[in-house]
């Protein structure tokens, strides 16, 4: 009783199957043509061939497992099926040959980098030597102090413009001398931390004091000192050293602050 | 004609080792940083849901097809993040290089 109509339902979807056949049929040889395509466009790429030839192979034989199935009737789902594996190998392939040339290209330029943060040293310990002691001592308002926050080193305000983030060539010996520190303390890291007086408006002097201090790391980083140990703060008009109503406690109230931790790496908590 | 092809689909073993593979290529994409907001991930994901459905319903060609599929889909998904970061980081010492080059040419 019951076998008559699932024989029927059969071949009702065989023949479902063969009517949409045709639109299946048109849909598989789009793929393939797509997939050969795609797998032309690799092959003839000799970057993607050298860089990964097991991926353009693989495409290559299920391309061609695509066009053989392509000659049978009712394969249009496996034609579809392997056209698609092979255009994603040729994709697959595609993206890693990319890779590899970025690759190339940053192993290059990290060569450049180190050499140019070679030139930069030797320049501004030449320029270091050359403003001499006088620098050191009237110039740079320098002092490292050891509280509950760790070794603090204050870059004085008379190393930045008024109103702008870079460092001024004078700060070359201290800068030096961090740089030094750092690499002889390799576990050691830092957090450098920027402050403004109260003058202004806040938000801006957040947005200063946070750019000088990333001007600060930027030339530590400049100097070779590897970014992942540098942190950067800013902190605007908040924890001022001084009062805010004369231009002495003003001019020390501006200022960076470069926080070095233990010499395990543990930094105090930022503020 | 019938019979031939209700065997044949009956004769299609059930697809784990594919399955499998799968899991690893989409875990893999997973931990590299791919995510759904990718196209071939999401791609990748919703046809390891279907093949997992498929396994359960027996269907085992259907399963094994999409497992393939997803496979592939996860694995250019993670070849596409890795590529992209490749290319930040590129952009990152360009970025370097060029401040480096400007405080050489500040401080000759």
């Amino acid at each position: 009783m019951n076998r008559i109509p699932r024989v029927l339902s059969v071949c009702l979807l065989l023949t479902s199957a063969g009517l949409y056949g045709c639109a299946g049929h048109q849909n598989s040889e789009k793929a393939l043509q797509g997939a050969s395509a795609d797998f032309q466009k690799v092959k003839n790429d000799t970057n993607v061939l050298r860089s990964a030839p097991k991926d353009v192979i693989r495409a290559g034989e299920l391309l061609g497992r695509a066009e053989r199935l392509s000659s049978y009737i009712g394969s249009g789902d496996d034609v579809s099926h392997y056209a698609y594996l092979s255009s994603r190998y040729s994709a697959i392939a595609t993206e890693h040959s990319q890779l590899l040339l970025n690759q190339e290209k940053l192993a290059r330029l990290e060569l450049e980098r180190q050499r140019l943060q070679l030139a930069l040293r030797e320049a501004k310990l030449a320029g270091a030597q050359q403003q001499g002691k006088w620098a050191e001592d009237q110039v740079i308002s320098l002092s490292t102090q050891q509280n509950e926050r760790g070794l603090v080193m204050t870059l004085g305000d008379m190393l930045f413009d008024t109103g702008r983030a870079e460092l001024k060539s004078s700060a070359n010996r201290t800068v030096l001398k961090v740089v030094q520190f750092l690499q002889f303390n390799p576990k050691r890291v830092v957090r450098i931390e920027g402050y403004t007086d109260s003058t202004g408006d806040s938000q801006e002097n957040l947005q200063l004091s946070r750019d000088r201090a990333q001007s600060v790391a930027d030339v530590l980083s400049d100097l070779g000192i590897e970014d992942e140990r540098i942190q950067v703060e800013g902190y605007g008009d908040q924890f001022p050293v001084d009062v805010n109503t004369s231009e002495r406690g003003r001019a020390q109230n501006r200022r960076v602050e470069i926080v070095f931790s233990d010499e395990k790496g543990k930094l105090s908590a930022a503020r | 004609m019938a019979l031939a092809s209700l065997f044949g689909c009956a004769n299609d073993p059930a697809p784990n080792e594919q399955l499998k593979l799968t899991e690893q290529a989409v875990a893999q994409a997973t931990a590299v940083g791919a995510t759904d907001d990718q196209p071939d991930m999401a791609t990748a994901q919703s046809k390891l849901t279907q093949a997992q459905a498929d396994m359960a319903d027996k269907s085992y060609k259907d399963a094994r097809m999409q497992a393939e599929q997803a496979e592939l889909d996860a694995r250019l998904a993670e070849a596409r993040v890795l590529t992209e970061k490749s290319a930040e980081q590129l952009a990152q010492v360009n970025a370097r290089l060029e401040r480096l080059r400007k405080q050489l040419g500040a401080a000759q």
